[in-house]
């Protein structure tokens, strides 16, 4: 009695076993049409694919589903499920932080579907290039920048008596020197950092030309890197000059110029609507380029962050490049409205004549903001990121620490070398 | 003789199921860690290194870092929880008490708060302008906010904090199990005998609960090695590396950086020997040599 209880019981749990098996298969061959996604940010991202489902206008039939998840999520879900070698349960297409690009595509060779033949890589910002490619051959699209500008407010620059024209195209030393000043007139800081996130770091290596490694993107180059070693000396004299402040998380970042608490903001291009959000400083913002590092080859021109789509060699992969290359890859009016309802700038070079790049902005005082962050995006030094962006910063935050406490510059360069060649 | 194979052979069949899920769901993927942490690459590109990644973990600053953190939570956090643990127990055990009901359930509450929820409530609360600082800056304590999150000692103190809020209650329940299978008449022949509260507490309670704190204090100290969301969530392992655990590593090792899961495989196997000395080592302090 009791055995046949327990042959009951396996049967029943094979049966079911076999059950999720089929559920599997069936969903894929389900519909031929659909595409799978996975992005971050339902406001940017995903209202961008989304937008681009409707501008679709290719031969095939092509039904869009995009899963949202948190930016971390995607990174383990895709590190996990590459690693077990099997690419079941995995999107078409995928969004992937330029910074991480060259990290994905060689951990994980010939999970990624070639592209080069969808598009045309001179259409797209110089910068953009280098992280999506591999051995020259293309396996991202180029969506979004990461242009920097510098955010100011002009009415607390007035009171301060200062104009927008002091603030363009400067040093950061003497945006040091100015914001000393103006600390002093109205008690706010110039802008916060992160101690936790040297995303400031980041964008002042590049606008140099310069990067935590080599060109290879394998040796890392943190000593005798003139422009590391610069960036360092400035974030550390905003620090200790009082120029910034300090936050410890995204919505104290944001919080900080919503309250009106902090004068400028250098962030990628990506922070506007988070700036538009508060509708109650509508006219008091202007945007400027980034202060320049004082060093041969430092331009005002940087990146931050911005990432690009890849198509995983997953069954429906031509479509989804088609997808891809239909859009994000040759419609220039899918650009304009981009701009114009998800206020997303892309880096497709042929749709930055079009209408809504010269859109003037009220909240910015009439400023051409999308024209301007699009000339400055020209100007972006191209680096290669490399495949260490992030385990890199690591070591330089805990190095910035000890240079806050007083240690030697070059000896805290010296010892992130050290501790970048050990890895 | 035919009836007693019968049993033996069903016997032998409930212990083969669960033996079979367990090599398959433990042992298995132990051995495979094993194997893997010999290997080390980007990702996919796994080579075989031989020991070079157990070398590499003796010079890695952020290995030594987060084990030293970690061993820090545990020597502080530990002891604290399990002696807070036992006080409310026994506090909580007097049969004058009244409300006992409330107070063991806020106590407990804690316990059954997700990790991560709690951690960004804390996170929020010891923020800059968090309700701490408000707090202390209107009650003048202080005269400018405390950088909870961004001195390296406080925010060790922060996440020690966390975690013995969060694993108190949890602890204590199990000592209030204990405390009630400890027979009234033995703390009314100590009473009878002169002794004193503190006396009854160090002599009777301790030694009767002897089991349950070598059991707790092992799970404890289990978690505490493992420790991850609340490092995570609060601090993320800052500033610099100054709150980082070994899990947090591994993590960032595996999906942070580029992933080298043969090096994140073998910082893992540091935990495992770990958790094996210490509760072999609290066995025999505390344990019966029976």
């Amino acid at each position: 009695m009791k055995r046949t209880l327990f042959i009951i019981l396996i049967v029943s749990a094979l049966f079911l076993v076999g059950c999720g098996n089929d559920s599997g298969n069936g969903k894929s061959k389900d519909n031929e049409n659909t595409i799978t996604a996975w992005a971050w940010d339902p406001k940017f991202n995903i209202a961008a694919l989304e937008l681009a489902e409707k501008a679709y206008d290719g031969e095939e039939e092509i039904e869009l589903k995009v899963i949202e998840n948190a930016q971390d999520d995607i990174i383990s879900k895709l590190n996990t499920g590459l690693a077990s070698g099997t690419l079941k349960g995995m999107p078409n297409i995928v969004l992937i932080e330029d910074y991480r690009a060259q990290s994905f595509l060689q951990s994980y060779p010939d999970v990624f579907y070639e592209l080069t033949d969808y598009l045309n890589p001179e259409d797209f910002a110089e910068y953009k290039v280098t992280p999506t490619s591999l051995e020259g051959k293309m396996y991202g699209l180029p969506f979004d920048t990461g242009v920097t500008g510098l955010y100011v407010r002009t009415d607390i620059l007035e009171e301060a008596g200062y104009t927008v024209e002091d603030f363009t195209n400067i040093t950061w030393d003497e945006y040091i020197e100015m914001g000393k000043d103006i600390k002093e007139k109205t008690g706010k800081y110039m802008m916060t950092v992160d101690p936790g996130d040297l995303g400031t770091i980041r964008f002042m290596v590049q606008s140099a030309g310069e990067w935590y490694l080599d060109e290879d993107g394998q040796t890392p180059t943190l000593a005798n890197n003139k422009a590391l070693a610069e960036s360092f000396r400035v974030y550390k004299t905003l620090i200790t000059e009082k120029v910034a402040g300090i936050h410890t998380d995204w919505s104290q970042l944001l919080a900080g110029f919503n309250n009106g608490e902090v004068v400028s903001i250098a962030q990628g291009s990506w922070i506007t609507p988070s700036v538009k959000a508060e509708e109650s400083q509508a006219g008091l913002w202007a945007v400027v380029p980034i202060p320049r590092l004082d060093i041969p080859g430092g331009v005002n021109a940087s990146n931050l962050g911005g990432s690009s789509f890849y198509v995983l060699n997953t069954d429906g992969k031509e479509k989804a490049a088609e997808f891809l290359s239909n859009t994000f890859g040759a419609n220039e009016d899918f650009y304009q409205q981009l701009i114009e309802e998800v206020g997303a700038i892309g880096t497709y070079m042929p749709a930055t004549t079009g209408e809504a790049y010269k859109e003037k902005d009220a909240f910015f005082q009439y400023q051409e903001i999308y024209a301007d962050l699009t000339e400055w995006m020209e100007q972006i030094p191209p680096v290669n990121y490399g495949v260490h962006t992030y385990a890199m910063e690591d070591i330089l935050i805990v190095e910035m620490q000890n240079y806050l406490n007083g240690q030697e510059l070059e000896k805290v360069l010296e010892n992130a070398q050290k501790q970048a060649e050990s890895q | 003789m035919g009836n007693r194979t019968k049993t033996q052979t069903i016997g032998w069949l409930f212990v083969l199921l669960s033996t079979v899920l367990i090599t398959i769901f433990y042992f298995y993927p132990m051995l495979q860690a094993l194997l893997l942490s010999f290997k080390s690459g980007m990702g996919n590109n796994l080579e075989n290194v031989g020991f070079s990644n157990y070398k590499r973990l003796f010079s890695d600053p952020t290995f030594i870092a987060a084990l030293k953190n970690t061993f820090i939570y545990l020597l502080f956090q530990v002891p604290l929880m399990i002696g807070l643990a036992l006080v409310f127990s026994v506090l909580l055990n007097d049969p004058k008490l009244k409300f006992k009901g409330f107070f063991r359930i806020a106590i407990f509450l804690p316990a059954v708060t997700s990790l991560v929820a709690y951690s960004i409530i804390f996170k929020n609360l010891f923020a800059q302008d968090g309700i701490i600082n408000k707090f202390l800056l209107s009650l003048s304590f202080v005269s400018e906010p405390v950088q909870w999150l961004t001195d390296p000692l406080l925010a060790k103190i922060v996440i020690i904090l966390a975690i013995t809020w969060r694993w108190t209650g949890y602890n204590m329940i199990f000592y209030l199990s204990g405390l009630q299978n400890i027979d009234r008449s033995i703390y009314e022949a100590a009473e009878l005998d002169g002794a004193n509260g503190f006396q009854i507490f160090t002599k009777i309670t301790i030694p009767m609960l002897k089991p349950i704190i070598l059991f707790t204090s092992i799970t404890s100290t289990i978690g505490t090695l493992q420790i991850f969301d609340e490092t995570m969530n609060i601090t993320k392992g800052g500033p610099g590396n100054s709150t980082v655990s070994i899990s947090q590593y591994i993590y960032n090792l595996s999906f942070k950086y580029t992933p080298d899961f043969g090096y994140a495989a073998a910082v893992s196997f540091v935990i495992v020997i770990l958790i094996v000395f210490f509760s072999f080592l609290q066995f025999r302090v505390a344990g019966d040599r029976k």
